[in-house]
């Protein structure tokens, strides 16, 4: 730590506090509109808390399209983390324990991936889902989400189980456990907090993914929050609901957040540093 | 039972000091096979099919003249594609609008970061408060907040506006922010800045908790301090993570697409429209996949050549203090 004079100190803070609201400003401004009443939402001049509080936009907000874009954002986020998890943790291991010829350069394609653009991706998906009938399907977006999460999430597991001792895996073998079995009773459980870092890093970035799902549904019933949320920017009479759903659909991650925040910050900052 | 068990004992006490350690079902067969590529195989399956043979199918394809909705099957064309990119105003106006947004999102989100990085690094009161503020729009999905500020920038009941207005009175300031083309570009910048900047800086944290205690104690016997120290000190020895932010943001900077893409749909005009979004709507609005395809790999190209470039930077400036 830098130490620093009791002056300078007081300007830290002053501009601290400054770049907390800059930051917080959206997030408390959405939030406070989601519980004005229509009529306030278009005052001028506007104020900041609502001077009318209303829950009227959060029960609009059950209505049947929002309900299917939630419903839909749950079940490709679900499902897309389950797999995400399973195979990156078996996939980490076969890496960080039982290498083969080649496993380096196998390692080097996939971590190569992470450079290019999705977006030239895109054409090839979108021809191929359309040749298997899995445009607008929740499916259809949950396996290419896994795809493109698994390589970061596979350089956390292999990371997590090279941090595990030979010794501790040596004696499991001497019990003559098969190498399945080994992964799933004595590797998996120690690999815990890598598993909890994929779980919650792929959460997120499924259930905010915008550019997949935005080429892939055309459907509003079959697009998850992130996409379906946006076609409604235009609709003026709507703005109270939206920022009620707005809320909802930020709640989750945010709730998330400040729940594993410390394991979140050294998680990344560890993956950045061996990665 | 018994036999069998111990048999399996003996062979693997045998072969335990090999130097790669155990690798299970691979001893005890009777062929070796690499059971590790079982564990490997369901989730390269799934990087094979959903990137690996797009990544080259779309090579393919940007090499054919393919409209989705009047051809029955890619044309051969060569680079005509290619070429035809380089002539196409278009192209070249989101090429140079990329371009510009992302050196003022580089510049920004590097210096910004950095900067506050240094400041959550010192003993400050309620440092956890502000590092929760500054962390959280990592989390939040990009599109929604690019909502949120369609909302704030919004001319007649937008906070901005309210805020530089009624709040400070500067009345002369306030303005339709995304009718005009460089303060839409502004706002477009900032909102990407504001959804980056937490990552970064948590990168940056990492590297500033990496310089050993040693080096800043030396440095203070030697009578450095404050803004001294933080120049001569602790900025040089951020190197490997200046590589690190700076692939990421070079990466970020030029695949921006949401931020446009919900909030100004290129406009007002082309002022705001980006590679990525003129690839995306060549595909899925005009469905010529062929030349998308090659713009989505001019891009790539752009891409991969500034990342190789920043890691050499990186590299050769490290080389030499070394």
């Amino acid at each position: 730590m830098v130490r620093a004079s009791l002056f300078s100190r007081v300007w830290m803070n002053v501009v601290l506090v400054v770049l907390a609201i800059l930051f917080l400003a959206p997030l408390i401004y959405i939030l406070f509109n989601s519980f004005k009443p229509a009529g306030e939402i278009f005052q001028v001049p506007q104020s900041i808390l609502p001077k009318e509080w209303t829950f009227e936009n959060y029960l609009a907000a059950t209505s049947k399209g929002f309900i299917d874009y939630f419903k839909n954002s749950v079940v490709i986020t679900v499902g897309g983390v389950v797999l995400t998890v399973l195979l990156s943790s078996l996939a980490g291991y076969g890496f960080a324990k039982l290498p083969f010829k080649g496993t380096n350069f196998v390692l080097l394609v996939i971590v190569a991936t992470l450079t290019v653009p999705l977006v030239i991706f895109l054409v090839p998906m979108f021809l191929m889902e359309n040749e298997f009938g899995l445009l607008d399907t929740n499916l259809g977006l949950i396996l290419p989400n896994v795809a493109v999460e698994l390589p970061f999430a596979i350089l956390i597991m292999r990371a997590s189980f090279m941090a595990i001792p030979k010794e501790i895996e040596e004696s499991a073998t001497m019990d003559g456990a098969g190498v399945f079995r080994r992964w799933w009773t004595v590797m998996l459980p120690m690999a815990r907090n890598g598993m909890v870092l994929v779980v919650i890093m792929a959460s997120y970035a499924i259930w905010g993914e915008y550019t997949m799902a935005k080429a892939l549904t055309m459907d509003p019933s079959a697009m998850p929050l992130s996409v379906g949320l946006t076609l409604l920017k235009g609709e003026v009479w709507q703005y109270g609901v939206l920022a009620a759903v707005i809320v909802l659909a930020m709640l989750p991650p945010i709730i998330i957040f400040i729940i594993f925040q410390k394991h979140i910050v050294s998680g990344v900052a560890q993956g950045a540093v061996k990665g | 039972m018994v036999t069998t068990t111990s048999s399996i004992r003996t062979a693997k006490a045998v072969q335990t000091p090999e130097p790669e350690g155990p690798s299970g079902g691979a001893r005890r067969g009777k062929r070796k096979f690499p059971v590790g590529v079982l564990f490997i195989l369901p989730a390269f399956l799934f990087i094979f099919v959903f990137m690996l043979y797009p990544l080259v199918s779309s090579g393919y394809m940007s090499l054919t003249e393919y409209n989705f909705v009047y051809d029955d099957t890619p044309k051969f064309i060569g680079l005509d594609n290619y070429f035809a990119a380089f002539q196409d105003t278009q192209f070249m106006t989101a090429l140079s609008n990329t371009f510009v947004f992302g050196i003022f999102y580089f510049v920004i989100v590097m210096v910004a970061s950095l900067a506050i990085a240094l400041l959550l690094f010192q003993k400050v009161r309620f440092n956890s408060f502000y590092r929760s503020a500054i962390f959280v729009p990592i989390v939040v999905p990009l599109s929604l907040a690019a909502l949120v500020f369609l909302w704030i920038l919004q001319p007649n009941y937008g906070l901005l506006n309210y805020f530089l207005g009624d709040v400070l009175g500067l009345h002369f300031l306030t303005q339709p922010w995304l009718s005009n083309g460089t303060t839409a570009m502004g706002s477009i910048i900032v909102l990407s800045a504001w959804a980056s900047i937490g990552f970064v800086t948590i990168l940056f944290l990492a590297g500033l908790q990496g310089i050993s205690p040693d080096t800043l104690e030396a440095a203070e016997m030697d009578g450095a301090r404050g803004l001294k120290k933080i120049f001569f000190i602790v900025l040089p020895s951020l190197r490997e993570t200046y590589i690190l932010t700076g692939t990421w943001t070079i990466i970020h900077a030029l695949k921006v697409f949401v931020e446009p893409m919900v909030m100004t749909d290129g406009g007002p005009g082309t002022s705001t429209l980006v590679v990525y979004q003129q690839v995306y709507l060549t595909a899925f609005t005009y469905f010529d996949m062929g030349y998308a395809s090659a713009m989505g790999y001019i891009l790539g190209l752009i891409i991969l050549i500034l990342v190789v470039l920043n890691f050499f930077i990186g590299r050769i400036r490290a080389g030499k203090d070394a």
